[in-house]
């Protein structure tokens, strides 16, 4: 069993307003060392088998990501 | 003409879109729940606003694998009229029918107010009895109503004139061109996140959605009879 997690964010080139309203917030606590924030989403999903790779990457072609605006990493965290 | 208004978990607008069609407008339309697999027999399908599966994932995104959906889709593909409203909207564009996304308002805020509205192409079937460039105002009620979509896509819908409703003095939620409703190439697919079923009476406070519903009616018979 695999456990990866995915990761959907907005494109770097489309507005993320959550991620500039944080931002914001964290000036506003005296953070002025930080110079942006991204907001997405995350899911682990657990994988049987060996087409691990290729399932994440249906899966998130097919529901998770909605390629107009959004894209997405994954990172296996535990095999066994 | 009969037409089909579909009920999915979380849709709260389809009673409203029922009655301007029904009530008011005296069109011959049926609810149909969204565990139907057929259309047979409708010549034109709406989708309501609202929180279909609670908008889990995204917006719309799961309405998407909805049992009628492909009935919808055949609908659309075979040209006849497909409209959504708000959550209608967010479901077209996850479904693929219609382009583009619909994203989290700049505000980071639910906007509920009526705002002022241009119709950019009256020459739809859903939007024929307004005047081209007509100023109306509608209300709108949403959170991800946010138009966006690549810089080809805007192009595309420009040139082919499928930006059927701008928002007009102020942009309420970021939209991409002010865009507030699209249709397809073939025109017979529109999306648009006001809400017009909600301005069919005077005592509604205004009657400018009223000629969505008249519009499609007056044309959609004409389809309907071949």
């Amino acid at each position: 069993m695999t456990t990866v997690r995915i990761y959907v964010t907005y494109k770097p080139s489309v507005f993320d307003p959550q991620g500039e309203t944080i931002t914001n917030s964290i000036h506003a606590l005296g953070h002025e060392n930080v110079k942006s924030v991204t907001v997405g989403k995350f899911f682990d999903v657990q994988v049987e088998g060996d087409q691990v790779a290729a399932t994440v990457e249906q899966i998130a072609q097919e529901l998770l990501v909605n390629f107009n605006m959004e894209t997405y990493t994954y990172q296996v965290l535990e095999e066994k | 003409m009969k037409i089909a208004v579909i009920v999915f978990p979380g849709s709260n607008c389809d009673i409203d879109l029922y009655e301007a069609l029904k009530t008011v407008c005296g069109a011959d339309v049926d609810y149909v729940d969204h565990q139907q697999t057929s259309l047979a027999g409708y010549d034109a399908v709406m989708l309501p606003g609202g929180f279909s599966y609670g908008d889990y994932l995204r917006a719309g995104a799961i309405a998407r694998f909805a049992k009628i959906m492909p009935a919808v889709k055949q609908m659309a593909d075979s040209g006849k009229p497909v409209f959504g409203t708000c959550n209608g909207f967010q479901i077209l564009t996850e479904a693929g029918l219609l382009p583009g996304a619909l994203k989290k308002n700049d505000s980071q805020s639910f906007v509920c107010k009526t705002v002022p509205l241009e119709v950019v192409n009256n020459q739809t079937i859903f939007t024929s009895q307004y005047q081209e460039h007509e100023r109306i105002s509608l209300p709108i009620a949403h959170a991800d109503g946010s138009y966006f979509a690549d810089q080809a896509t805007l192009d595309e819908l420009e040139k082919n004139h499928q930006v059927v409703f701008r928002y007009a003095e102020e942009n309420p939620n970021g939209s991409l061109n002010n865009i507030a409703g699209v249709c397809n190439r073939a025109g017979n697919v529109l999306g648009m996140m006001p809400h017009p079923e909600r301005a069919v009476e005077a005592i509604l406070g205004s009657t400018d959605g009223l000629r969505v519903f008249k519009s499609l009616l007056e044309n959609g018979t004409v389809i309907a009879e071949g």
